[in-house]
């Protein structure tokens, strides 16, 4: 049995992609979440299409699953353990946060999944692997969270100096110019020739 | 036949405003730096410039990304040639026999002819896109929803197929991005499907973050997480005229082009990339001088480029006349499309006469210019390539971010494609195909839509896709090209060349 593990993930994201999306339209073996009327084949209802749809994507993913147990080796890619380890506690981190922030009424404006996703990726950085994944995004999430409270230029810089991590060979004077010369672009074509609605300077000083 | 002319004298009216010819000048200039430019490529320049587009005329907006995706064919074939560097997939072909031909000295000759043999290419596709029009509008007119729904799952079956890799994983791909279609308002009922409760989804998930997501985002970590080689360049590029010799073994090898890539560009999952190959392969078949492939044959340069150029060109006909993207391109366009308010379909040439013909005209025109101005600048654009790619992918991701919060004003929006970037990057690991997500994606509601108005009408019988003659051909095309390329024989030929 050449397992073939790239084609076997692939099948079980999908079954499980499946399995999920059946549940939430109210459909799986009984259990449902949100109860979508399926209504029949001449009067279609709201939960008929996602219904065809997720039953196809089941089939398909097991089919996938049933022919990459045959289909050749083809590794994932090694894992080292530190791998494991800081996925693991990066998801914890993040679904820590998000409902903890969620309790304590921090929800507005997506705070807590800005937070929660800022933290998880961060942690997952710790491992070199991961590292292009982990700060890339993470950039993108100090951007959502700092756009509105600390305005446009503060954020171009945040995501400039986490984004410039993920790549060994940034130094600090290029990225300080690089940053530089992105703001002033930005200024240049987003609140000077298109007008967008958006802070330029922070506004919670 | 008049009018046809007529027609395109509108169009013209429309392409040669001021605001128009800027905006193709934009793309295509913009295009040929992503073309150039390796790690950044037409599909994710486009998503992420629409946010750009969206205050403009929807006419103006589509003149500006179609410069873009043609632009992106010239730009790739400059690189493709003088630095062995394809900067785009459809350029790979141009570098086995550009690149010999620059080490022979021969790299202005060879740029030269890329550059001509497009533009023949774009002329004749023009034509091919503004003839055809009208007819298949009227071909469409006689479509039910039926037969609608059966194109186009023919369309997205087509993708699949010719999409690289599994099939099946293609296909489930598809269906992924149905599934995310249907995420928002319900049309017909007006209940909320999939939205958690939560108000930005109301409307679907964000077409632009999934695109920029996938395609913009998820590059960015693959190109950083492997290190790349720059080359350094040799910059002499001699004279950039052709001689005589040259010049008469490459008409036949842009006629043939343009032939394959006209027919190729139109077919959905087809596009310039499989273009060139074909026009590569055919060459090699079928030229008199395929002796001297693999040394720097003219034929090899000729033939790819007209057919990729050809091919970007004419894989619009499906979108305009139909409504069906031919690829992600496509894909894309229809979404700027949607966006802009202006639904894509066979009504679309009556309804929006401005939008075609201005369209296709400005392709003319957009080609002329790149033929025009980049010949002289091709020392620019080589220079471009200096700039190291850690001060490129900060850029994208500035420009990417802020694109996608001007879409709403909403930070929900950046979330969502963070979201997507790591959607992307599973895909990307997994292997699993993301082209075929997108089509499916933008597909997936217009098909329900369809599906549940035939069985409506049909009063909730089945037989009505087969009964009807359009459909049931569709149907079957459908059934025997996934039968078809399922057969191990197919599929090992269709690698072998994709792989090459």
């Amino acid at each position: 049995m050449k397992i073939n593990a790239k084609d076997l993930w692939a099948g079980g994201l999908l079954v499980f992609l499946a399995v999920i999306g059946l549940y939430i339209n109210g459909g799986f073996l009984g259990i449902g979440l949100e109860q979508h009327t399926l209504g029949t084949a001449r009067r279609m209802g709201p939960g008929y299409m996602p219904m065809l749809v997720f039953w196809l994507l089941m089939g398909l993913g097991i089919l996938v699953l049933v022919l990459a147990l045959n289909s050749g080796p083809d590794e994932l890619g090694t894992w080292q353990k530190l791998d494991f380890a800081t996925l693991a506690a990066a998801v914890a981190a993040g679904v820590v946060i998000w409902q903890v922030m969620d309790r304590m009424g921090y929800s507005n404006n997506y705070i807590q999944v800005g937070f929660a996703c800022l933290v998880g990726l961060l942690i997952l950085a710790v491992s070199p692997a991961w590292r292009p994944l982990g700060m890339t995004l993470a950039s993108f999430a100090v951007f959502g969270l700092a756009l509105e409270p600390l305005g446009l230029i503060v954020s171009i810089i945040l995501l400039c100096g986490i984004a410039s991590v993920a790549d060994r060979e940034h130094r600090p004077l290029g990225v300080a110019a690089m940053t530089l010369f992105l703001c002033v672009l930005c200024w240049f074509v987003f609140i000077k020739e298109l007008d967008i609605r958006v802070p330029l300077w922070p506004t919670i000083i | 036949m008049e009018l046809l002319l007529s027609n395109l004298a509108h169009g013209f009216g429309v392409a040669l405003t001021l605001d128009n010819l800027l905006f193709a000048l934009l793309g295509a200039l913009i295009g040929t730096a992503i073309g150039v430019l390796p790690g950044i490529g037409p599909v994710a320049t486009i998503s992420l410039l629409l946010p750009i587009t969206f205050g403009q005329p929807a006419t103006t907006a589509i003149i500006m990304l179609a410069g873009i995706y043609y632009g992106a064919q010239y730009g790739g074939s400059t690189t493709a040639i003088l630095l062995n560097l394809p900067g785009e997939v459809s350029s790979v072909v141009t570098t086995l026999e550009g690149y010999k031909m620059a080490r022979n000295g021969r790299a202005g000759a060879a740029l030269c002819i890329a550059a001509v043999g497009s533009f023949f290419a774009g002329t004749v596709a023009t034509i091919i896109v503004a003839a055809s029009g009208p007819l298949l509008t009227q071909v469409a007119l006689s479509f039910g929803p039926a037969d609608y729904f059966s194109l186009m799952l023919l369309g997205l079956v087509i993708s699949a197929v010719l999409a690289q890799g599994s099939i099946i994983k293609a296909i489930a791909m598809v269906v992924l991005g149905v599934a995310l279609g249907l995420v928002g308002t319900d049309v017909q009922t007006g209940q909320q499907r999939f939205t958690f409760g939560v108000p930005e989804l109301s409307d679907g998930l964000g077409f632009v973050s999934i695109a920029m997501g996938i395609f913009g985002i998820g590059e960015i970590i693959l190109n950083l997480e492997r290190p790349e080689a720059r080359s350094v360049l040799s910059g002499k590029v001699g004279s950039l005229l052709l001689n005589r010799e040259e010049l008469r073994r490459s008409i036949a090898p842009v006629l043939r082009g343009t032939a394959v890539g006209s027919i190729l560009g139109i077919l959905p999952g087809g596009g310039a990339s499989l273009a060139a190959f074909g026009s590569y392969m055919m060459e090699r078949k079928i030229s008199k001088y395929r002796h001297e492939f693999g040394n720097g044959a003219i034929e090899g340069v000729a033939g790819p480029e007209s057919a990729n150029n050809a091919a970007a060109q004419t894989s619009f006909i499906p979108l305009l006349t139909l409504g069906i993207p031919a690829n992600a391109v496509m894909a894309l366009m229809v979404g700027a499309l949607i966006i802009q308010g202006i639904q894509p379909g066979p009504r679309m040439v009556e309804a929006q006469p401005d939008l075609f013909w201005g369209l296709i005209c400005s392709m003319w025109v957009g080609n002329l210019m790149l033929l025009v101005i980049n010949l002289p600048m091709i020392g620019m654009w080589v220079k471009l390539l200096q700039v190291p790619y850690k001060y490129l992918y900060p850029s994208i991701l500035v420009f990417c971010a802020i694109g996608v919060y001007s879409l709403n004003n909403s930070v929900f929006d950046v979330y969502q494609t963070l979201f997507f970037g790591i959607l992307g990057y599973i895909f990307s690991k997994l292997r699993m195909e993301a082209a075929p997500l997108l089509i499916g994606f933008v597909l997936g509601p217009m098909m329900e839509e369809h599906l549940r108005r035939a069985m409506l009408l049909s009063r909730g019988d089945p037989i009505v896709f087969v009964e009807r003659p359009i459909s049931a051909v569709l149907l079957g095309i459908a059934t025997i090209t996934l039968g078809a390329m399922l057969l191990p024989g197919l599929r090992a030929g269709k690698d072998k060349a994709l792989a090459e």
